[in-house]
């Protein structure tokens, strides 16, 4: 893809442990596309926020390594040490819990305006002024005088308007958001969604939205990667994924998931739960769940096959040219 | 914030009032009296001299006496020391105790900080180690040993020297204040490196330094504004009751070094039932400590909006 403005490759991160060495994430490769809006799902535990926190330097080291990898950003290597520069100017994040992601003791408008200094060198008076005109960019009325307030006096919705404010202070060109919307609620996670959608218009920034919510994946993605076990087990455009789900992973969420179209269908849990990370199985990770297990996905890992031409992609041997096409799930003519 | 400070002054003029009655009451309860000391006094010099001091007025009169003469300002004359008035006993040595004690607290917090946040990025490495276990050694062991060795550690220092590099003991210079200041603010300054050493090590671990991070700050500067004024609150919290305990420890420190603190009237007045010493020190220590509680609250709401607010 030539208009990729970031491209992961093969990288894995393990953590140290009491109980051994956790493989949160296995060799995980995506591309993000200018402008456009990647979402990466995932029950918890599957390694999508650490995916997203090593690209941001975020991986406390120890326990935490990154073994393997490269994150590409304008050619520069995100997952080396000099990429701190590039980090809250190019690319800015939000996070799940905005009523503790702010430093409680530090004004909001100097916590907007610090991120302006470091990176653009702005005096102190031009990045107060900055940080007021982007509270107001982010719908927080009489931004003048909540500049100068301290988060315990903002509600949780407000937390997050100016988490984005903060994040978007430098006009970067990859914005992170892990779970934005998890601890707020219904109402406010709408205008939290709307007002990243709008901002994303105006600055044709890129956005990679970690969430569990398929719902919000529905309503915000162009792109989405299905992460399983510290892998991306599926990879495709939204309508792709949601209506041609090609993983048994994908399709047993789809089958967990209420829908308008029919609304008196039985949803069906997958069974059981994921596998323990401290040793990941040596063939496919979700063929102790799968109900259409086959011998060869116990001993060797499936890798990712196109499923068609776009850019959709499923990490599973069904697609196998040598798999059985009887009552094949994920094979189309 | 005018509201907040007038009520806290207000509650602290009751608690002076609260510690010199109770003070007043408990100390003539105490068996004998201020002129047992003299000895073979006859029993007619002993009515006199009763007669002179008021001592032969009911108990309730002598405290109405006690009141309204403190409200004027005024404690009254020594019992045991001729014709020397309390409130100038308490102003020629109170400077000197307040000068020894506000040196120790400030060397205490200033050192209780730097070694608990440096314990803290060090956590369970050399640096880490070492230091808690001084911290053990400072909190566990007494402040006269500190004194005494603190005090030899000068001699063998000036000798080794061959020149006066600190004075051993005495008043009167900044040099002669270093040593006893220090020994002085020692246990506290275990106590608050501890204090720091685990608060620093929970601001660490907050979503709001990941926040930092995330903004590509440089290490130094999320510690210096972000982590290191979170870290401080609940080391401020303890210094109001620190500095009362390093004001009234003092005397064993004072009289190690031969320095002359209020400390050693106040012990000495308390053996000899001098009650106008008794009296005088310590409603003034108690108004003092009183003083110096309500400025650290003051402080504290400076660091953290979020007490200024809520008061």
């Amino acid at each position: 893809m030539t208009d990729s403005i970031l491209s992961v490759r093969d990288l894995a991160v393990e953590f140290d442990t009491f109980g051994g060495v956790v493989k949160a994430v296995r060799n995980v490769s995506f591309d993000l596309t200018a402008g456009q809006t990647l979402a990466i799902v995932g029950e918890s535990g599957c390694g999508k926020s650490v995916t997203v926190q090593s690209l941001m330097g975020l991986i406390p080291m120890p326990p935490g390594r990154i073994t393997h990898g490269r994150a590409l950003f304008k050619d520069q290597d995100l997952l080396s040490i000099g990429a701190r520069g590039i980090r809250g100017h190019h690319m800015g994040m939000i996070f799940q819990d905005p009523m503790t992601s702010l430093n409680p003791t530090m004004r909001i408008g100097d916590q907007i305006a610090e991120t302006l200094v470091v990176h653009k060198q702005y005096s102190r008076k031009h990045a107060q002024d900055e940080a007021v005109s982007l509270l107001a960019r982010t719908h927080i009325p009489e931004p003048g005088r909540r500049a100068n307030q301290y988060p315990f006096e903002f509600s949780g919705g407000m937390l997050q308007r100016a988490m984005i404010a903060q994040a978007l202070a430098c006009e970067p060109a990859i914005l992170i958001a892990d779970e934005p919307t998890t601890a707020l609620d219904v109402t406010i996670q709408a205008q939290i969604l709307e007002l990243m959608q709008t901002l994303q218009q105006d600055n044709g920034m890129s956005i990679i939205l970690i969430t569990h919510d398929l719902a919000v994946v529905a309503r915000m993605a162009d792109q989405v990667a299905v992460m399983y076990a510290g892998e991306i087990v599926e990879t495709g455009s939204v309508e792709d994924i949601f209506y041609q789900p090609a993983h048994p992973y994908n399709q047993g969420l789809q089958q967990a998931m209420t829908s308008n179209q029919q609304p008196d269908r039985v949803l069906s849990p997958i069974p059981g739960s994921p596998p323990d990370l401290f040793s990941p199985p040596k063939g496919c990770g979700y063929c102790k769940r799968c109900p259409h297990a086959m011998s060869v996905c116990a001993e060797h890992p499936p890798y990712l096959t196109a499923v068609d031409a776009s850019s959709h992609q499923s990490r599973c041997w069904l697609h196998h040219e040598l798999a059985p096409v009887h009552n094949n799930p994920v094979r189309r003519p | 914030m005018f509201r907040y400070i007038a009520k806290r002054l207000l509650a602290g003029v009751i608690t002076i009032w609260f510690i010199a009655t109770a003070t007043f009451f408990a100390m003539h309860a105490v068996p004998g009296d201020p002129l047992m000391n003299d000895r073979a006094v006859s029993d007619e010099v002993r009515r006199n001299l009763e007669a002179r001091y008021g001592l032969d007025k009911p108990l309730g009169e002598q405290y109405i006496i006690f009141i309204s003469n403190m409200l004027r300002g005024d404690f009254g004359i020594s019992f045991t020391q001729q014709n020397r008035r309390v409130n100038d006993i308490i102003r020629e040595h109170f400077p000197v105790s307040a000068i020894l004690g506000i040196l120790a607290i400030i060397i205490a917090a200033l050192g209780g900080i730097l070694w608990g946040a440096l314990t803290a990025l060090y956590r369970n490495r050399l640096p880490d180690i070492l230091i808690m276990l001084l911290v053990i050694l400072g909190i566990s062991v007494p402040g006269f040993v500190f004194a005494a060795t603190g005090q030899l550690a000068l001699v063998h220092v000036n000798a080794i020297f061959g020149v006066k590099v600190l004075p051993v003991a005495g008043w009167g210079t900044f040099s002669h204040m270093l040593m006893p200041a220090l020994v002085l603010g020692l246990g506290t300054m275990a106590l608050l490196t501890r204090l720091m050493r685990t608060s620093m090590i929970d601001v660490m671990g907050e979503d709001y330094i990941r926040t930092a991070h995330a903004k590509g700050l440089s290490k130094q500067r999320i510690f210096l504004r972000h982590q290191l004024r979170n870290a401080i609150l609940p080391v401020v919290t303890v210094l109001g009751p620190q500095i009362s305990a390093i004001t009234t420890g003092g005397f064993v420190v004072e009289y190690v070094f031969a320095i002359p603190g209020l400390g050693r009237y106040f012990v000495q007045a308390v053996q000899q039932l001098d009650y106008t010493v008794i009296m005088g020190t310590t409603v003034f220590y108690g108004a003092f400590l009183v003083l110096m509680v309500i400025l650290v609250d003051i402080l504290y709401g400076f660091i953290d909006p979020r007490v200024r607010v809520s008061a």
